[in-house]
């Protein structure tokens, strides 16, 4: 088996490009574009916490459902991709149908280094409510 | 200058510890994007947009997938509760569809996914 060892890969033609074969050995991919550049799993609840994550460097929660993550290290531009997940059994000990998602009222706060979103339960109607674990995942350029 | 090429089976950090590159290759994401009825903002690995009506759009990618079972996940953007998913999954693209939650009903908004899986 071989065995490269390095603290920091880097592309030869452009430092930020490096292509990586896929599954098919023909089609290649680009290494960097491919990687999350940053997620959290956070408990909602009570005094919100960040669990586990990459680049993130701090949780803020805004009241019920309303939560932000500010990056370590900034992207490139305000349309990266925010994708999450967010799970919660209610008291009868079922679980609750969750979403999360950013609303346009959020957009004008949504910056390179901070990402506000909502955090939605089902419980006979929608509301925006802490949920007790909740994960996102942050694809696009770093700056 | 000729381009470089490193064949490896692991990578190794001096102290964060080793990956097996396997794991690269087959643990990034293969597509994402962040779009809006509009068009696409950004992504990686896709070649086309279509806007097939409210909330309903059509995405294709530029190097194909080696079937269709990969997996997805997705959220929305929008002015009140939205949910978003993707359907018709095919190794040259996929639907995304964007709801209001408290009704079922699509709606435009921004949306943002991403996919792993095989390449072909």
């Amino acid at each position: 088996m071989s065995e490269v060892k390095t603290n920091k890969l880097t592309g030869t033609s452009t430092a930020g490009s490096i292509l990586v074969t896929g599954e098919g050995n023909s089609t290649t991919t680009s290494l960097q574009q491919g990687l999350a550049k940053g997620w959290a799993n956070f408990n909602g609840e009570g005094t919100a916490a960040i669990l586990d994550s990459v680049n993130i460097a701090s949780l803020t929660d805004s009241g019920a459902g309303k939560f932000s993550t500010t990056f370590t290290n900034a992207m490139g531009n305000v349309y990266y991709v925010f994708t999450g997940l967010a799970f919660h059994s209610s008291a009868s000990g079922f679980d609750d149908a969750v979403c999360i998602s950013r609303d346009n009222t959020q957009l004008s706060s949504v910056s390179t280094t901070v990402n506000p979103f909502y955090t939605f339960r089902v419980e006979g109607t929608v509301q925006i409510k802490d949920c007790k674990e909740n994960m996102v995942t942050y694809n696009g350029d770093l700056a | 200058m000729a381009l470089g090429k490193i064949k490896a089976d692991t990578l190794e950090h001096s102290t964060a510890g080793s990956l097996d590159t396997q794991f690269v290759v087959e643990g990034s994401a293969k597509v994402y994007a962040r779009m809006e009825s509009t068009g696409i903002n950004q992504s990686l690995n896709t070649s086309g947009f279509t806007d097939n009506g409210t909330g309903d759009y059509t995405v294709t990618f530029t190097s194909a997938f080696t079937n269709n079972v990969f997996a997805g996940t997705t959220s929305p953007v929008g002015t009140a509760a939205r949910a978003a998913q993707y359907s018709n999954s095919q190794t040259t693209g996929i639907d995304v569809d964007n709801f209001v939650s408290t009704s079922g009903s699509r709606a435009d908004g921004a949306v943002g996914f991403n996919i792993h899986g095989d390449l072909a």
